[in-house]
């Protein structure tokens, strides 16, 4: 049997899946945040969401003030932002478009009805009465397309690329999630100062992860921020967490090699066994917790790298190091995956 | 046995008890003095039925093709608006007899029009026997000088087509054009079917209707049998122009359909005269290209040379014989307005047949005797230039002012070549739901042929429907709507 799958088809999958991850990590943060601030006087506490994607420019484009309501308009509806919901959504529609001749019909009708309902949101679905409620639609949306694929897409080579996609982007966002929690744990350790102050941080990082629960089963007593970290990064029967997205990397990876024969997957998996190495390593660091940022930064450029790797190997990219999104007709690509990324965390 | 009023609520409007096809041919009606048991069985039926049940179930219907993405999509500059072709719930029935004659007269079509392909690009003996002027071929833009004397597998040119059939006021068919090029609406055939079978299962109960569902597999295997000699299996792919086609959910379709992948032209090269595409595993070779895209945008080495859709280079592994593309190029010489009128003519001449399917009459005015009949009856005329399309330049004589007709006789008289001339021709009409009423509208048919070594006619085609009130254009960009198209077995019951 030979391939027929198109570089520009897995290259689709792949985005498709990213997309869908980061609105659903987009929707988790937001709901998140609107419950950790919920009881606390101001909105102060909106600002680090900028932070965590780097957007305080283009931010500053339309408005002044991190109040909670711009917050969630920028992160939301605002399609100028190429990383709100909805801007996000539709870019996933459109490589699902791409992908229509490969993907089931169901998961096509399941986003073209997604996508309607995202389109009609507007700003009293974000007000804090219903801000929650919206936030759990699209999580739901999201998950109901990841698991419309999981149950109707056809196990060839599109189905790695889409798990890759997923798993990338899902390691990249915890990576940042603790990246920016850390770095205001440091600034508002001075405003916190009871411990109950501090393990509602915890809270709110832990459950913006979808982990809080599964954390108090593994820890009974207390928040110890290395506990914290290392359960975010190293758990490998925490879906969220980067080693499990690293061990899925490594599967889809592995299948392409071994399972499709793909020629050019050597290389990729070669790159992947050495990231699975340094994480191992890196995870022997009792110091980890002081370095947390030179360490999401190494994972985040790693991920970026791979991102090339799979471009250069699969999706006939040129030799030189390109992190783009393919060619799809609208939007305009979000700058998170490419300039984004590659900024860091230095504005955080 | 339950009687149509005890099945009503009281007060409610049956389906059709308002309807009324006036002068024209109804096609769920039939022939009046000798009536189909299956058309009035299907009437009954109909006339069953709450008005208001029919449309709510055909809102529901139209709201499932759009989740469904059965839609032509509407860029604007920040949107990509989705749209679907309005369906009618309302099946056009053909008869069992009715189709026996489409079906010879479409393949009798084709045939003489892949002969008259070949002869074009190869002996011209049907201009040295005057039977057709030659400037009407060779100096038509669609001629390609790159075909001559390249000879297609098969001896098929055209290998998908789609015949525009009208019926006048005493039922018969005319062909009113062939489609020899990139015919679009197959689709829609397959799909309404899909919906009708969902929505309205108790409509269809008991008919014997001609299946369609398998479009994509019959036309894999003819497109598998013009296929350049290979060892392994011929791989097939389907060129689109992109997500940017109005048509893209057409091309999806077919490729899922036959289960080859959608390429565009950035997916294909060409290298030592052979054709791959990109894939995840390297290049791949490919040998047959369903390709929808007109001529100009293919190859860019031979053609239009700022395309950027097409594949450099295409044409010389198509004239290196590497690879079929469905349809060849070219084939545009055989669905031109002026070449239609010789349809007729080309079929006698290479087949020694009489057309089974007559063409709309048509005068072609550089005939002497064509012309001045036009010109003494043009208050009665259609007049036609054969240049254009898109409906410019057309004079229609029973809705024209004297003034007009004057001017029309003037340019006639100047340029009497560039010119056609037909009857007004009244379509048959088939009963549609028009908001909360049932109405007869405008119908016409375009089945779809798909010719390998032979030519197969999926049964039915696309039924297109003029939705405003009065009016015979079907086209969807003017209010055209689409109807399920039952061809109904012999053995019916």
């Amino acid at each position: 049997l030979t391939a027929t799958l198109l570089s520009r088809h897995a290259e689709c999958a792949f985005w498709l899946a990213r997309y869908l991850e980061r609105a659903e990590s987009m929707a988790r943060i937001l709901e998140a945040q609107a419950s950790f601030q919920r009881g606390r006087p101001g909105d102060d506490g909106w600002a680090w969401i900028i932070a965590l994607y780097s957007d305080w420019e283009n931010f500053n484009k339309k408005y002044t003030e991190a109040s909670a309501a711009n917050v969630i308009a920028y992160y939301v509806t605002w399609l100028d932002n190429p990383g709100s919901i909805q801007a996000t959504i539709r870019a996933a529609r459109e490589n699902a478009r791409a992908l229509r001749p490969l993907i089931s019909t169901d998961m096509w009708a399941q986003i073209n009805d997604f996508y309607s309902r995202i389109l009609a949101l507007g700003e009293s679905d974000f007000s804090e009465n219903r801000l929650s409620r919206s936030c759990d639609m699209i999580k739901r949306g999201c998950y109901a397309e990841i698991g419309v694929a999981e149950n109707t897409l056809y196990r060839d080579e599109s189905w790695p690329f889409f798990r890759l996609g997923l798993f990338i982007e899902r390691a990249d966002q915890t990576s940042r999630l603790l990246d920016v929690q850390f770095a205001q744990r440091a600034t508002r350790g001075t405003q916190d100062k009871t411990s109950e102050q501090q393990a509602s941080l915890w809270n709110a990082l832990l459950r913006s992860a979808s982990a809080y629960h599964s954390y108090r089963r593994a820890h009974l007593s207390g928040f110890n921020p290395n506990d914290v970290a290392r359960f975010l990064i190293f758990d490998t029967r925490l879906p969220r967490s980067i080693a499990f997205c690293t061990g899925e990397i490594q599967r889809m990876v592995g299948k392409l090699r071994s399972e499709f024969r793909l020629r050019n997957a050597q290389r990729a998996y070669e790159h992947v066994e050495r990231l699975q190495a340094d994480l191992r390593a890196r995870g022997e660091n009792e110091k980890l917790l002081d370095e947390l940022h030179g360490f999401n930064d190494w994972v985040q450029r790693e991920l970026i790298a791979l991102t090339s790797e799979l471009g250069r190997s699969f999706f006939g990219h040129q030799p030189e190091p390109k992190d783009e999104a393919p060619e799809i007709p609208l939007p305009p690509r979000p700058g998170m995956a490419a300039s984004g990324q590659t900024q860091s965390q230095t504005q955080g | 046995m339950a009687t149509v009023t005890v099945l009503r609520n009281p007060g409610t409007t049956a389906t059709l008890d308002e309807y009324d096809a006036g002068p024209f041919f109804c096609e769920l009606i039939g022939d009046r003095q000798n009536p189909n048991p299956d058309l009035t069985r299907l009437w009954h039926r109909l006339q069953q039925m709450e008005l208001a049940d029919l449309a709510a179930r055909s809102s529901d219907a139209e709201r499932e093709l759009f989740m469904l993405g059965i839609t032509f999509t509407v860029y604007s500059e920040r949107n990509a608006i989705d749209r679907i072709l309005p369906f009618d719930v309302i099946p056009r029935v053909i008869t069992a007899r009715d189709w026996a004659i489409l079906d010879a007269g479409i393949k009798q079509r084709v045939k003489a029009l892949n002969l008259f392909i070949w002869d074009v690009y190869h002996d011209r003996k049907i201009f040295k026997d005057g039977v057709v002027p030659a400037d009407l071929v060779f100096q038509n833009s669609n001629f390609r000088p790159e075909m001559v004397d390249y000879d297609p597998p098969a001896g098929t040119y055209v290998h998908i087509s789609g015949t525009d059939i009208i019926r006048d006021e005493h039922g018969r068919f005319f062909v009113l054009e062939d489609n020899s090029r990139t015919p679009s609406g197959v689709s829609y055939v397959v799909e309404n079917r899909h919906l009708i079978q969902r929505a309205f299962p108790d409509l269809m109960e008991g008919f014997a209707v001609e299946p369609v569902s398998d479009y994509g597999y019959r036309l894999a295997n003819k497109l598998t049998e013009v296929a350049p000699p290979v060892l392994t299996d011929a791989q097939i792919v389907l060129l689109s122009p992109g997500v940017f086609n109005s048509a893209y959910f057409e091309h999806i379709f077919l490729a899922r359909e036959m289960g080859v992948p959608l390429v565009e032209g950035r997916d294909l090269f060409v290298e030592k005269d052979r054709v791959f595409m990109k894939t995840v595993a390297g290049p791949t070779p490919v040998h047959v290209i369903y390709r929808r895209l007109n001529d100009d945008f293919l190859d860019p080495e031979c053609f239009n040379k700022d395309s950027m859709l097409g594949v450099p280079g295409l044409m010389r592994a198509v004239r290196k014989g590497n690879v079929t593309l469905a349809n060849a190029v070219g084939t545009g010489v055989a669905d031109d307005k002026a070449v239609y009128a010789y349809v007729p003519r080309i079929i006698r001449y290479y087949l020694g047949e009489d057309p089974i399917l007559p063409n709309v009459e048509t005068h072609i005015c550089r005939e002497p005797q064509a012309l001045a009949y036009t010109l003494d009856n043009l208050d009665k005329l259609v007049v036609k230039p054969v240049g254009e399309s898109g409906g410019y330049g057309i004079c229609v004589g029973p809705k024209a002012t004297r003034n007009e007709l004057d001017e029309c006789a003037e340019r006639l008289k100047k340029d009497p070549s560039n010119y056609i001339a037909q009857p007004m021709i009244s379509l048959s009409v088939c009963p549609t739901l028009v908001g909360d009423a049932v109405e007869p509208r405008h119908v016409d048919l375009r089945p779809f042929a798909v010719t390998g070594k032979e030519t197969w006619v999926l049964p039915g085609g696309l039924t297109r429907v003029a939705l405003p009130k009065g009016s015979i254009v079907v086209n969807s960009s003017q209010g055209g709507g689409t109807k399920d198209t039952w061809v109904l077995r012999g053995d019916s019951r």
